[in-house]
């Protein structure tokens, strides 16, 4: 497919570029290292206090923060749309895209690429091994199939968040602050919802289904039972949301307005 | 010859909201806004065959641009129709950008931090261009453009004519039957302006390309186009042959005299052609008098000769009116016809 052929074309791009500036990929790499050793330092500070909360342990907690690294990173490297609103729309590069015959959406995650955040689904896995082996789990066969499943699931999620979210520049080009607040509820979905009061459970399962990209299939491989059911919609919810987002996308290119020149 | 573009009571309008003024006002403005709709392009039509060059014209804010961007399918009108290769820009995007080439003078098509070459071969695949095709016609490309040397070097490090040279060639990658070009020679040098013409003058002979060229200099519109198409306000003025609005509006010339005598007045001059179709302005300098006649030659050879036979003069000079005045002159009476 030619989809595919293009996207090779813009990974292999992006690798040349990014070899010929070795020392930003290392300072990249280095600091997403240290921002995910706070998050972690801060579980563990949590659990200094505590050895459980609402019935999960220390190390049922940080599996689910080791689950949610891996989907955070696959989104992290190709949704990086959070500036869509300025450097597209205000700025007009829109009309660049638009004159290509590839899907708007697609040329712009290529664009925007930073395959360096991958190396945060090492980490992610090296923290889920770590936590699984202290919990004792078991790994049967198709594990990693639905693993993978999961994961893509929660790729979608955020990424149908934050597509739809982008859309709103199609029809208002203000700024918002709408993007960082969002990053910051992104991180509620690797605590075990239980944790929160009805509402907020209500918001990640529904309306920002945050809560599919950490605990709720972190709970499959961790044995919870009682959570089976959100787990196995994880695929489901992904792929509707992102369906919907680029459904809202194709309409809001139809009120894009152009920046003037 | 078949129609490329054919554009049939076009209109676009922006819903833009007023501002109320002070503080107060921007409270307000939370709650209630003004909106307003302003008609961009209004019901404009023309069409454009095959193999021509049309330039269009206008001043800022005429709706060029938007209607440019109606074309290529960037943005959506709010009525009428657009169909340009047989398509719907808007409808068809991905299928109908394959066969036009686009050049915004002001935006870079080329990725910034990668070599040209680079560039070059992501938009072959992105246009699904095959080698061989790629590699005829590019070579060709490349050497009329003569930007063989600049291909291994990155975006960034090219100066301004060597960049758009290379946006050019970029665009015609896939060899488009129709190109727009939006501001292609803007700040650019004699040299590399007069190259870009010559290049566009031969892709439009080898391969029948229909150009439309927006320009605000209007030498680049002298040197390819017989059509023009003028906008103002939104709406078409003038669409017809260059010539034709040159002989129409541009028919008289202008003799300037500069006489030796510093008490010359309009009234010593009106008296010696007043049988003749003669009006005298002021010039731009002192003891400067200007006739405009009609473009003839007994007339004007007659008003040389009595003006010269009763007065002593230090200079003259006869100017014919150039394009760049009779737009001028257009814009500010506002119609043709």
């Amino acid at each position: 497919m030619n989809y595919v052929a293009i996207f090779v074309q813009y990974v292999s791009q992006y690798i040349k570029t990014r070899l010929t500036y070795r020392v930003d990929m290392v300072i990249e790499m280095m600091s997403d290292l240290l921002f995910q050793a706070v998050n972690l330092v801060f579980i563990l500070v949590v659990f200094g206090h505590t050895d459980f909360l609402s019935g999960w342990s220390r190390e049922e907690i940080i599996f689910i923060y080791g689950f949610f690294l891996v989907p955070y990173a696959i989104f992290g490297a190709f949704f990086n749309i959070w500036d869509f609103n300025e450097r597209y729309i205000v700025k007009g590069e829109m009309d660049r895209i638009l004159t290509r015959p590839v899907h708007s959406l697609f040329q712009i995650i290529l664009e925007r690429m930073e395959l360096e955040s991958l190396f945060g689904t090492f980490t992610g896995i090296g923290v889920m091994v770590y936590a699984g082996y202290q919990l004792g789990l078991d790994i049967s066969w198709f594990d990693p199939i639905l693993f993978i499943l999961f994961v893509v699931g929660g790729v979608l999620v955020y990424g149908g968040i934050f597509v739809l979210l982008a859309c709103i520049s199609f029809w208002s080009d203000s700024r918002t602050s709408i993007m960082p607040m969002m990053y910051n509820i992104g991180n509620y979905g690797r605590y075990p919802v239980d944790i929160y009061n009805q509402v907020i459970r209500f918001i990640l399962t529904w309306i920002l289904p945050f809560a599919f990209v950490g605990v709720y299939p972190s709970a499959y491989f961790l044995g919870k039972e009682e959570w089976y059911s959100y787990a196995f919609m994880t695929p489901v919810i992904g792929i509707v949301f992102f369906t919907i987002s680029v459904f809202v996308w194709n309409i809001g290119v139809t009120k894009y307005r152009g920046a003037g020149n | 010859m078949e129609n490329i573009i054919q554009v049939d009571t076009l209109r676009k309008e922006f819903k833009s909201y007023s501002s109320r003024s002070g503080l107060k006002g921007a409270f307000r403005d939370l709650f209630t806004r003004n909106y307003k709709v302003i008609p961009a392009v209004k019901d404009i039509s023309f069409t454009i065959k095959k193999g021509e060059m049309v330039g269009y014209i206008g001043e800022n804010g005429a709706g060029k641009s938007t209607s440019i961007k109606m074309l290529t399918g960037i943005l959506t009108p709010t009525s009428g129709s657009v169909v340009v290769n047989g398509m719907n820009p808007h409808k068809e995007r991905e299928k109908f950008v394959r066969s036009i080439g686009v050049v915004f003078g002001q935006r870079s098509q080329l990725w910034w931090d990668i070599a040209v070459q680079e560039s070059f071969r992501l938009l072959k695949k992105v246009y699904h261009v095959p080698d061989h095709v790629y590699e005829s016609h590019m070579n060709h490309v490349i050497e009329s453009l003569d930007i063989g040397p600049l291909l291994d070097k990155p975006v960034r490090k090219l100066s301004l004519g060597q960049r758009m040279r290379c946006e050019l060639a970029a665009a015609l990658l896939h060899n488009p039957s129709l190109l727009f070009l939006d501001e292609p020679t803007i700040g650019l040098d004699v040299l590399v302006k007069l190259k870009i013409r010559n290049f566009l003058k031969e892709i439009n002979q080898k391969y029948q390309t229909t150009v439309l060229l927006t320009t605000h200099d209007l030498t680049d519109i002298e040197a390819l186009c017989e059509r023009v198409i003028m906008l103002d306000e939104g709406q078409i003025i003038y669409d017809g042959r260059l010539s034709k609005l040159k002989s129409s509006w541009g028919e008289g010339k202008q003799i300037e005299f500069q006489f030796a005598d510093p008490k010359i007045e309009k009234l010593n001059l009106a008296v010696l052609t007043n049988d003749l179709q003669t009006e005298w302005t002021s010039g731009n300098k002192k003891n400067v008098w200007v006739a405009n006649v009609v473009n003839d030659e007994e007339l004007i050879s007659e008003v040389i000769a009595r003006v010269v036979a009763a007065h002593k003069i230090t200079d003259i000079k006869i100017h014919e009116i150039t394009t760049e005045e009779i737009i001028r002159n257009i814009y500010e009476e506002g119609v043709i016809q």
